[in-house]
């Protein structure tokens, strides 16, 4: 437990306890200090480790979490980290999540607390992600790669532990999702055609980042044509859902590009922007599909962008092109990921360090 | 939700004025009454007439 109070700034709190890991998980799930698996012990030693990493005071105040505003302090981001099993040469990575998840952009108090799915996304770009073999190929977004998953775990029990959304108290998300346990992965920069995700907002290729993004989860796209213009047609008929927080408020779908789909595309000429420019395009929804109450909501949202509007609408699924959001990660084969955000969100990227 | 979160911001005695929730389904005329009743509220909390 991060023993961090909501309002003040105040060391983490020592519990004793018998030394037995049994006994210590019976005590964190009592007090719903966990995610719901078995957690490593935050001892004394293992803290004190994990902070040798942090590169800052462990009582720097990293940022206020929402809903509760507890304070992520160095010290807490460690203990949370020790908890999910981070090894301490990922603590830089976690503090600079949890800056970018506190971002007012990334607009934390709505993701935390609605009744939307939404989870956080970490995505990793440049030369740390290599470094702490973050995977960004084969089932880059699945099990099996300990930096993805304790990254994404860490982050999760910051979100809860120091700010407070617990599931059905302040956390009111009628279902959830698989990601809100773990959700990260580095972009595969060895295959990308394109400047990579970190380079296209603004950064040196040799800085590392970390991304956050609110996504409602992944959907498979699967085509096995080798034509440019059909790969698009699939992913803009993918993204084409009524019941999406994108069409309603104006959002920034995220695309998870796997390498060959990728490779396909630029094959056809297409840069990373003509991609964003033509599915913006394709994507536009009939506003008809809409039933009328949900028809109501969208122009309620977004009538200062669109303007009055009916039925008859075609909407876009993003106020802009740009606003579309591509990374490329995978290993072979003829999958992509369509990632639905949140909506009312907008990607935050932090340097890590 | 309100009470969770006045608690952890370590007001829980905070005087909340409640809303049915949902209201998304509702029509606007049924979300614009409840509105008003909820300023009735607002400003009986806040002349110190306590959480209705």
């Amino acid at each position: 437990m991060s023993g961090t109070e909501n309002q003040a700034v105040r060391p983490a709190v020592l519990f004793e306890t018998a030394d037995d890991l049994d006994a210590i998980n019976r005590l964190y799930r009592k007090n719903r200090w966990s995610d719901g698996l078995p957690i490593v012990p935050p001892t004394k030693a293992r803290v004190e480790a994990m902070l040798k990493c942090a590169g800052r005071p462990r009582d720097a105040l990293v940022a206020r979490v929402a809903p509760a505003f507890g304070a992520a302090t160095v010290e807490g981001i460690a203990i949370n980290a020790v908890m999910a099993g981070c090894d301490p040469e990922y603590l830089p990575v976690l503090i600079a999540a949890v800056e970018a998840a506190t971002a007012p952009e990334f607009n934390l108090q709505a993701v935390q607390a609605t009744t939307n799915p939404v989870a956080v996304m970490i995505i990793l770009n440049g030369p740390l992600a290599r470094t702490l073999e973050v995977n960004s190929t084969f089932n880059c977004l699945g099990e099996g790669a300990w930096a993805n998953a304790t990254l994404g775990r860490a982050l999760r029990l910051v979100l809860r532990n120091i700010g407070g959304a617990l599931p059905g108290d302040m956390d009111r998300a009628t279902q959830g999702q698989p990601g809100k346990y773990s959700f990260c992965c580095a972009e595969n920069e060895a295959e990308t055609p394109w400047e990579p995700l970190h380079v296209e907002r603004g950064f040196r290729a040799d800085q590392s980042t970390v991304t956050v993004v609110g996504v409602e989860g992944t959907i498979n796209m699967n085509t096995h044509t080798d034509k440019g213009a059909e790969v698009l047609d699939m992913f803009a008929q993918t993204m084409i859902h009524p019941p999406s927080n994108e069409y309603i408020f104006g959002g920034e779908p995220w695309l998870i590009l796997g390498p060959e789909h990728a490779a396909t595309l630029a094959r056809a000429g297409y840069s990373k922007a003509d991609v964003k420019a033509r599915l913006w395009q394709l994507s536009r929804m009939p506003a008809s599909l809409l039933p009328p109450k949900d028809l109501e909501r969208v122009q309620n949202a977004r009538r200062p962008e669109l303007g009055e509007f009916g039925a008859e609408a075609m909407l876009t699924i993003s106020p802009r092109p740009e606003d579309i959001c591509i990374i490329v990660a995978g290993g072979p084969g003829t999958h992509s990921t369509y990632a639905p955000s949140f909506g009312m969100i907008r990607a935050v990227t932090r340097v890590v360090g | 939700m309100g009470h969770a979160q006045a608690k952890a911001l370590g007001v829980p005695a905070l005087p909340i004025v409640a809303i049915d929730h949902p209201f998304g389904v509702r029509s606007r005329d049924e979300v614009r009454a409840m509105a008003e009743k909820a300023v009735d509220d607002v400003a009986r909390v806040m002349s110190g007439g306590g959480a209705p």
